[in-house]
């Protein structure tokens, strides 16, 4: 990381959870942020958050977990949900192939409403379910890679690669983000991105530096 | 948010200390029963005391279901169309999957939803079901899931349906269908509202970034039954449904004179004046009266106000609350002080103490909130008028809009009525109280207790006049 002075800099990444209603997205969260899981967790109405500070090397992160109703019909009053996300876990239900056939429809209303250049993990969640598996490991691995996104299955339930698939992201948007940096600095100039506007550091913490990818 | 009913309640502290800026209460002694409703905004309500700090459980069902009863629409073929329609038919499988999906994700520590077998689910199963038979083109919300599960909580699955399509339909259109667009209208109204009532909590809103989407929508959707102690919950939804029917001093008579009507709408009319009539009933004592002349006292209000027929004002209660939630979260500057942030405000809207939402206090301030019809009709109308051409999704179309919109449809109603054009028929239909009337399809409402009515619903049609009254028995004489 270079910079010595880097290191008095807090980060705070927002990351959005999307994905068809029903595939784990509140799960995650919860298993992530609070390490809890339950079968009967309320449908997501609205928007809901969770956060989490991790160690990135010797930075210390602010993970701003967003989660959001997946029903179509929300989306008309979510758009609000993606202002600053750098993030995002698109999530799909690995034993319900229509969960994941609707990927595309999802990338693109990612893509309509985010930053280009915000980090996408494509998730296949309810691993734990092997028996009833409907989407072949490869076939979704494929279409992350043509599609420039990262790529993990996980299980809320069982916890298996939660906390890997969280900090894959906010591992890769740090590295966008000090390369950003390193450039600003070299060329002097700092650039406040749009990604930036609306976002308020927490108590104690210093204005974020540019997250603009 | 699942606590079963008839849990203690705890006596309410005292009142917020009004430290906020919120505007005087002279429009709160507006005309009309207002004056005279008891402390929680209710016409009708016996107590102007506090009432005793623990209701049995069931006395709590009753009051949720005589509201409830009063909005129905019973008609017998439409008992016969739910069974044979609705409840038999099979559903849309599109729907069916994601509701299937949804069952186990209602109030599921209440004891009733636990078991995917048990009433609850099957119940909501049913009733979600036949609302996307019902209406196709609308398909499933899931914010219905909530509300369909608390009507559940207090009605056999039919009765649960009506009431869910009255709630969707007349009383917040464009609130549960596929562009949600009077939600975000309602969310710019609100915020416009803040802007005015709280004037400092709005600065601080904008400046840390969180618009009325992030937390709004939950609350209106789902009408704070996941916001609020259950017991308060109810005490909202009595006033949200209680509201629609002309009972805040609107002369609808002068309304009912400007307009030439057909026969069939002339019921609402006076299901209007009934309503606003025995307020006035309730208001003097409990005493029955003829007293259909005491409305006099509301002519001299401007035929404007008149304009609106009532049906559906049940969303100023959702304002109110809304206020109120915002105030208690972030009315001091101390509060504000403590939310630097995006994230700590939102928090601090979701973390209210639940001492500061026991029913008592809480609809306290709900009633004092200074907000007029007029001023929210007004609000939504400018709202209305602001809202980008860009947006997605259909305008929220006036015709189908409540409250304000709903007063620039009565006023196209209106001028239609001139003009001779035929009106819709309003769907909430009262009968009144004293006149015998030509035998009707639709069993007596007025007088019945809730046991009494629900057999009655499912019997043959009523013939012949009202029983008589004893004493001052009616709907509004709640006995709280």
């Amino acid at each position: 990381m270079g910079n010595g002075t880097e290191e008095d800099y807090n980060f705070v990444f927002k990351v959005v959870l999307i994905g068809e209603s029903g595939v784990g997205k509140t799960n995650l969260l919860s298993r992530f942020t609070r390490n809890e899981f339950s079968h009967d967790s309320r449908t997501t109405i609205g928007v809901e958050f969770s956060t989490r500070t991790v160690m990135l090397g010797t930075a210390a992160v602010k993970a701003q977990i967003w989660d959001t109703a997946g029903l179509e019909r929300y989306r008309a009053i979510t758009s609000a949900y993606y202002r600053g996300a750098v993030g995002a876990l698109l999530v799909f239900d690995l034993t319900k192939h229509q969960t994941y056939a609707v990927v595309e429809r999802w990338l693109k209303e990612l893509y309509d409403h985010a930053e280009a250049t915000i980090v996408v993990m494509l998730v296949g969640n309810k691993s734990d379910l092997s028996q009833a598996r409907e989407v072949p490991t490869e076939e979704a691995r494929m279409f992350a890679e043509n599609n420039g996104l990262l790529f993990l299955e996980t299980s809320a339930l069982d916890s298996t690669n939660v906390e890997l698939a969280f900090e894959t992201v906010l591992k890769e948007i740090f590295a966008k983000v000090s390369k950003q940096r390193q450039n600003s600095i070299r060329t002097n100039a700092i650039a406040l991105g749009s990604a930036q506007a609306g976002q308020e550091p927490g108590p104690g913490e210093k204005r974020a530096c540019c997250i603009s990818l | 948010m699942a606590q079963a009913l008839g849990e203690d309640l705890v006596q309410p502290p005292e009142l917020q200390d009004d430290s906020s800026s919120l505007g005087s209460d002279s429009e709160l002694s507006g005309p009309g029963p207002y004056r005279q409703a008891d402390r929680y905004g209710f016409i009708g309500g016996s107590s102007a005391e506090p009432g005793p700090g623990h209701p049995p459980a069931d006395l709590i069902r009753q009051r949720e279901m005589k509201w409830v009863e009063m909005t129905l629409h019973w008609e017998k073929t439409m008992s016969r169309r739910y069974k044979k329609e609705l409840a038999e038919a099979p559903g849309d499988p599109q729907w069916m999957e994601t509701i299937g999906r949804d069952l186990h994700r209602q109030f599921p520590l209440h004891e009733m939803f636990v078991s995917p077998q048990g009433h609850g689910q099957q119940g909501l199963l049913q009733v979600l079901k036949a609302y996307t038979l019902y209406r196709p083109e609308q398909g499933y919300c899931q914010a219905q899931g909530p509300v369909a599960a608390v009507l559940l909580m207090h009605l056999p699955p039919e009765e649960a349906f009506w009431c869910l399509v009255q709630i969707c339909e007349v009383y917040l259109p464009g609130y549960y269908g596929p562009h949600m667009e009077a939600v975000r209208l309602d969310a710019e109204v609100f915020m416009a509202l803040l802007r005015r009532l709280l004037p400092h909590v709005h600065k601080h809103l904008q400046q840390v970034g969180v618009g009325p989407l992030l937390y709004l929508p939950e609350w209106f959707l789902c009408l704070f039954a996941r916001s609020l102690p259950f017991p308060t919950v109810l005490r909202v939804w009595d006033a949200f449904l209680s509201e629609g029917g002309g009972l805040t001093g609107v002369p609808v008579e002068a309304w009912a004179r400007e307009a030439t009507v057909p026969r069939g709408q002339a019921t609402v009319h006076e299901g209007g004046r009934a309503w606003s009539h025995e307020a006035r009933e309730v208001e003097a004592g409990g005493q029955a009266k003829n007293g259909r002349g005491v409305e006099q006292g509301q002519a001299g209000l401007p035929v404007s106000l008149g304009l609106r027929l009532d049906t559906a004002i049940g969303a100023k209660v959702l304002f109110r609350v809304g206020l109120t939630l915002v105030r208690l979260a972030l009315g001091t500057a101390e509060q504000r002080g403590a939310c630097p942030g995006l994230l700590e405000t939102l928090g601090a809207l979701r973390a209210i103490p639940p001492a500061q939402l026991q029913e008592e206090a809480f609809m306290s301030q709900v009633h004092n909130v200074v907000l007029s019809e007029r001023d929210l009709q007004r609000e939504i109308k400018a709202q209305l008028a602001q809202l980008p051409d860009s947006a997605p999704g259909p305008l929220p179309r006036p015709q189908v809009r409540l409250a304000g919109a709903q007063a620039i449809f009565e006023a196209q109603q209106l001028a239609g009525a001139r003009r001779g054009a035929k009106p819709e028929v309003p769907r909430i239909v009262v009968q009144p109280p004293e006149e015998p009337r030509p035998p009707r399809r639709k069993p007596q409402t007025r007088g019945k207790t809730f046991h009494g009515l629900l057999t009655r619903a499912r019997g043959p049609p009523i013939e012949g006049p009202p029983r008589p009254q004893r004493g001052s028995t009616s709907f509004l004489d709640t006995r709280f």
